[in-house]
Parts: structure tokens; C-alpha cells; sequence
């Protein structure tokens, strides 16, 4: 459990992003995900890295197995979201991109960071805030 | 390793060397024709991927020491053609990657520059290396002189001819396509070359572009078929090169053999077309 440095103890939550290479919809997870570990939620949110965990990565699917996780898949593949029910046991809760997103921009072809327009952020920053209601909620139910 | 690589990167969101792997397949993509393989994408769907692993020469770029890219490749029996690890080579390289961020920072878009101008320059070399492979650097030639007209053949096995005098030089599926000495020299002086176009596919003994010179248009008949991959666009500007030396810089184009085999049956080795030249040269007068 982390300290807030406030007093309160809050819980830790998993989050596991499809970060796909295959359409533009994995790399708005993969920069969501990252805000939401690094500005929104530091400490609270615990990025799993995927690769790593469907490789075999102990510590992701020990914590994946320990505490509530949030799978944020691009599309309906639901890669993340089926690699932790393979592994590791339920999401608490999910996200998928095509719930909310154009689906043209979801499956579009993944740029590089240098290509990324003020859009593809806007959209980034909209999954960030879904995956922050989502720890909210679970950290409220705690 | 052509200039076409399947990349396979880490693609990692645990370490900013993830990011870094992840930013380097992309910027390969852009830059060659590549493609990546989504290493999450591919534990869940082999058929999507199985094909272009087996069909490209395989690029795996690890962040770390979990190797997870590696460990995915090795389960899947692919072949391995160049591997990379971003922190080795951040090490190599005298980098320290952050630890406190995933977002990658100016020594890491350095790194990634780097490392992809290096794997372009080197794909680039192995791809002129294997083009120079393809074809002999050197030929030898048997030669029929007719008054000062000298008509040389290539002996080299892999030459065949037709009877329209163009000749195909066969490496595996590949082959390249000219015409003979004798055209050049009943020609004269070529001045314009239209060549054919890269990507259209023809059958054997259709025209494969044609030559101009002041005496006569020659339609060049295709000794094989299949798809032209290549024009040797030097002679655009300069047909000279035919007159210089058909065989070697004034080459017409290369193609993507169809069935080889079957064109054989209609072409002639160097044994066969050689008295046919000798017999053609004697009976026209240059």
C-alpha cells in the first residue's frame, strides 16, 4: 500500500493497457495509461506491463492476482483484459476504446510519439479521466 | 537482411527501454519498408503475423533484460535475423535511460535516432551486397568477329538465349534481361530505350520494352515470364551503355520468374545459341 503522504493509505490498482502496435487505439492506451500513472494517480496506479506479463513477468501476475486491476483495451480483441482472466483472475473493472472513441481513430495506423497530434492527446487525456473514474471507484468501495 | 525487416519490439510499459523499443520499431516502419508484429496481438493470433515473420527477416528489439521479445520469438520457432536490446545499447552507448519516467527524453530520442540510422545504412548495405551477389561482377565471353564487328556471348551457364536475341541471366527466382551483342551492333548507335514498367507482369515472349537507334525500332521479346521488378533506369539517359557492353552495364531490366523451368523449354544454353548468332552475323551486314 502506498502513503499519500496525507495520512489516508490508499490502495494500490492495476493497470494493464493493450498498448498495441497494430492500430493507433493501442498507443492512446499505452499514453493514457502512462498520464494516468505518472500525473493523476502517481503512486496509486501501478502500470503492469503486458508483454511482460503474458510472457511469464511473476510480479505482474503475482500483483495482477493480489489487487484490483483495470484492463484498458483498444478493441473488442480485449487482448489485456483476456491475458489477466487467463493468468491472473477477473479485472475488477474494464475499459474498451471503441465504447467511447471514433472507431476510424481506433483503428487507424499507430504513428510514432513525434507524429502524435493535439488530438491524439485530447483523446488520451478523455481515456485518462475513464480510467481515473474507474480507480476512484474502486478506491471508494475499498 | 533486406531493407524490409518483420520487426518484433518489446514493446514494453514497465521501463521507459519498453518505450524506447517500441519508439525505435515505429521510426524503422516509417523509414523502411518494415513491419511490426504486435508481440501482445501475436500470443493471441499466430495466423496474423505467422506468414510475415516467415516471409521477412526477422528484427527483435528488446527493452530489457526480461527479453520478452526474444523469449515470444523463441516459442514461436521464428528465425532470428538481427536481434537488439535497448538498455545494451544505451550502455554502449554511455546513456542512462530514466527510471522515473516512461516518456522518453532527448537522450532517448538520440538513441533511437541512432540506432535506427544505423539499422537503415546497414540494410541498406547487406541489400547493395546481395545486388551485387546476384549478378557476376565479371563475365567471360566467347567472341565471333565478323571484318571489325566483334560479337561476344557470355559462357556462364546460368545465361540462356532466344531466338530474338535477348538474353536472361537466372539466380534462383530471380533473373535479369538484355539483349545481345549482335542487336547492339545491327543497330548501331541506340538513342532511346522505353523501358517496361516495374510491376507488370508478362508471359514469355511478350515485349519487354524496345530500343531506337537511326536504323530501325528493335521490340525486345521477353525470354521468360513473370514480374518486372526492376528497369535499369540508367539507360533512360544514356542507351550508349547497351552499345558499350549489352550484358553488363546496358542490362534492360530484372524480373520475378514465374516458371522458369517451363520457359527453359524455348531457350537456347550458350552451345545452342551461339552457331545462331555465328549463322545470323554472317548472313546480315553490319
Amino acid at each position: 500500500m502506498a502513503d499519500t503522504g496525507i495520512g489516508a493509505v490508499r490502495m494500490q490498482i492495476g493497470v494493464i493497457s493493450c498498448s498495441g502496435e497494430e492500430i493507433l487505439g493501442g498507443t492512446l492506451t499505452r499514453m493514457a495509461t502512462r498520464k494516468v500513472m505518472e500525473e493523476l494517480r502517481p503512486g496509486q496506479a501501478i502500470s503492469l506491463c503486458l508483454p511482460l506479463f503474458i510472457a511469464g513477468g511473476e510480479e505482474e501476475r503475482n500483483f495482477a492476482r493480489d489487487y484490483p486491476v483495470i484492463s484498458v483495451d483498444a478493441c473488442e480483441r480485449n487482448c489485456a483484459k483476456k491475458s489477466i482472466e487467463k493468468y491472473s483472475g477477473q479485472v475488477r473493472e474494464f475499459i474498451i476504446l471503441t465504447d467511447f472513441l471514433e472507431r476510424d481513430v481506433i483503428f487507424s495506423k499507430t504513428v510514432s510519439m513525434k507524429e502524435l497530434t493535439k488530438e491524439h492527446y485530447r483523446m488520451a487525456d478523455k481515456i485518462a479521466e475513464e480510467i481515473c473514474k474507474k480507480i476512484d471507484a474502486i478506491a471508494a468501495g475499498q | 537482411m533486406s531493407k524490409e525487416y518483420a520487426i518484433l519490439p518489446c514493446n514494453g510499459l514497465d521501463k521507459c527501454a519498453g518505450c524506447t523499443a517500441r519508439e525505435l520499431a515505429i521510426k524503422l516502419a516509417e523509414e523502411t519498408e518494415s513491419e511490426i508484429i504486435c508481440p501482445v496481438f501475436y500470443r493471441v493470433a499466430d495466423a496474423r503475423y505467422n506468414k510475415l515473420a516467415n516471409e521477412k527477416p526477422l528484427l527483435v528489439i528488446d527493452g530489457c533484460a526480461s527479453r520478452c521479445a526474444s523469449r515470444l520469438a523463441a516459442e514461436k520457432g521464428l528465425k532470428i535475423a538481427k536481434k537488439i536490446n535497448i538498455s545494451e545499447e544505451a550502455k554502449n552507448a554511455g546513456i542512462v535511460l530514466k527510471t522515473d519516467s516512461l516518456r522518453l527524453g532527448e537522450t532517448e530520442k538520440l538513441l533511437v535516432e541512432n540506432l535506427a540510422d544505423a539499422l537503415v545504412t546497414e540494410a541498406n548495405a547487406a541489400e547493395q551486397t546481395q545486388e551485387a551477389d546476384f549478378f557476376p561482377k565479371q563475365l567471360s565471353y566467347d567472341v565471333y568477329q565478323k571484318d571489325k564487328f566483334i560479337f561476344r556471348i557470355p559462357k556462364e551457364a546460368a545465361f540462356f538465349f532466344n531466338e530474338n536475341d535477348v538474353w536472361v541471366y537466372v539466380s534462383g527466382g530471380k533473373a535479369r534481361i538484355g539483349v545481345t551483342d549482335y542487336v547492339q551492333q545491327s543497330l548501331s548507335d541506340i538513342m532511346f530505350f522505353t523501358a517496361p514498367n516495374v510491376g507488370s507482369e508478362l508471359s514469355q515472349f511478350d515485349e519487354v520494352g524496345s530500343l531506337e537507334s537511326g536504323k530501325a525500332v528493335f521490340e525486345i521479346v521477353s525470354p521468360v515470364s513473370g514480374t518486372i521488378t526492376k528497369v535499369n533506369e540508367d539507360l533512360l539517359n544514356e542507351p550508349e551503355r547497351i552499345n558499350q557492353n549489352p550484358y553488363e552495364q546496358g542490362w534492360i531490366a530484372e524480373i520475378e520468374l514465374e516458371d522458369f523451368e517451363e520457359d527453359k523449354e524455348l531457350l537456347y544454353d550458350f552451345n545452342g545459341y551461339f552457331p545462331i548468332m555465328k549463322r545470323k552475323v554472317d548472313e546480315f551486314h553490319v
